[in-house]
């Protein structure tokens, strides 16, 4: 692994060598979270027949915003190469009540480069009341392949101005999770039969106005699943699990959760 | 253009609109959804993903590349059978406006809303118009599948839309902006988790 330069906050802190000849890598933000006005940017490039696993050491918390700064960024660029495969893990994203924050997520496939990414987010530090209570969250995801793009999301939550709990965006629930395995070139009979297993998974761990999943298949060269909870509780075992099913599907081998402190 | 226009934000129009639900029967299978909400969801709904197909209409009319506007509109809907869903239609209309104009219009492998927006140039029918149309269209759509679904009587179901008309007309006013945003999650994963319904009536 190579390291081209890194700024406070951002510190890789070391790189954990892995059975399979991969490496571990911990992300750390320094100061503890995102402050109002800070400019984060992450490149990643996983080079050819890399294989990466990226984790975060706890929650990203967006704090308060203080007025006369801009609004925290934070852009995250990554690319896989041919042959190149890349698990990003981080953990959930907290918006702190009062916090205005914008995400810009840009993730670039070669052929035959896997993905396995997964990202939670949570309304607010539940524990002390505050659901919902940031101000804005602009969240902005671009992932593509060679030949198309195949997802594309741009949405902005503004709790006060748009009401989440419509039946047309959150509903009763208040946390959400992705996860996204992709392998370019993968023909799409293989991912209606990998979204067929996860289907049945996530079937099997829905409990409809608790936490609700399902697995769908991209445009092309990928699957998602989604969840939807009631509580940060109920996400990550089963986000755990649809990886750990989608991993040994798509490349044979067992997923081996990042080497860290739960 | 008035025939036109009318001809083409006809709710009867044979496309195949009829089958879909796109994630409703889910919503109301898992009981998120019922006659009571259905307005409320339909304004939100509207101002989200409304908004969203609205601009696809607007620039399929400006004439940007088909295509390219169809893959953009395909990873903007990451649900399978609701995107399946918009292709599908997409090629029924290219099919019938083809047929309708004598004419190699419309390209079969675009989804709906860039196909109804080539299709409304191609008559003459005015941008603004042409997302109107849409809207009250797809908007009639959703209203119909909810008929099958819950116990919503004729005169219910027409003063619903009639009650939508401001948040059509809003939501083809934002779709004119340069930037849309869209969150839909929960739509989202009801189309998602519709194939595992074991009783459907429709095919999204």
């Amino acid at each position: 692994m190579r390291v081209n330069a890194q700024q406070p906050p951002w510190r890789v802190i070391r790189a954990f060598p892995g059975a399979d000849g991969s490496c571990l890598v911990h992300l750390h933000n320094v100061s503890g979270g995102v402050l109002a006005g800070d400019r984060l940017s992450l490149a990643m490039d996983v080079e050819r027949d890399c294989r990466v696993q990226v984790t975060t050491a706890g929650a990203t918390r967006l704090y308060r915003h203080r007025e006369g700064s801009r609004p925290s960024e934070q852009t995250t660029k990554i690319s896989v190469a041919e042959g190149g495969l890349l698990e990003y893990l981080p953990d959930a994203l907290i918006p702190f009540a009062g916090s205005r924050h914008s995400q810009h997520t840009a993730i670039t496939l070669a052929n035959d480069a896997t993905l396995f990414w997964w990202e939670t987010l949570a309304p607010g530090r539940q524990a002390m009341g505050e659901v919902f209570g940031f101000n804005t969250l602009r969240i902005r995801t671009e992932l593509q392949s060679p030949s198309r793009p195949l997802l594309l999301e741009n949405f902005a939550l503004e709790p006060a101005q748009r009401l989440l709990s419509s039946a047309a965006r959150l509903g009763p629930y208040t946390h959400m999770a992705n996860f996204y395995a992709c392998r370019v070139g993968m023909p799409a009979a293989t991912w209606r039969e990998l979204e067929s297993a996860l289907n049945q998974f996530c079937c099997a761990h829905s409990r409809p106005g608790v936490t609700i999943w399902g697995a769908t298949t991209l445009v092309a060269d990928g699957i998602a699943v989604r969840g939807l909870s009631v509580s940060a509780r109920e996400l990550p075992a089963t986000l755990t699990s649809c990886w750990k099913i989608a991993r040994r599907f798509l490349t044979g081998e067992e997923a081996i959760p990042p080497r860290k402190v739960y | 253009m008035l025939l036109e226009l009318l001809h083409l934000a006809d709710s009867a129009l044979p496309v195949g609109s009829a089958a879909h639900s796109f994630g409703l029967e889910t919503l109301v299978e898992e009981g998120t959804l019922d006659c009571a909400s259905i307005g409320p969801f339909l304004r939100e709904y509207l101002a989200e993903a409304g908004a969203l197909e609205a601009q696809f209409v607007r620039r399929a009319w400006r004439g940007d590349d088909p295509q390219t506007l169809s893959d953009e509109f395909g990873a903007r809907r990451p649900a399978r059978e609701s995107r399946e869903a918009a292709l599908k239609l997409g090629r029924r209309l290219a099919r019938l406006v083809n047929a309708l104009l004598h004419a190699p219009a419309i390209a079969e492998n675009l989804c709906y809303p860039v196909a109804f927006g080539i299709a409304a140039a191609r008559m003459n029918i005015a941008e603004e118009e042409a997302g109107l149309a849409y809207l009250s269209q797809s908007v009639a759509g959703l209203v119909s599948a909810c008929q099958r679904l819950m116990p919503i009587g004729q005169v219910e179901a027409s003063c619903l839309i009639w009650d939508l008309r401001p948040f059509i007309a809003q939501a083809v006013r934002a779709s004119g902006m340069e930037e849309i945003r869209c969150f839909t999650p929960l739509p989202e994963l009801a189309s998602a988790r519709h194939p595992m319904l074991e009783t459907r009536l429709f095919i999204s």
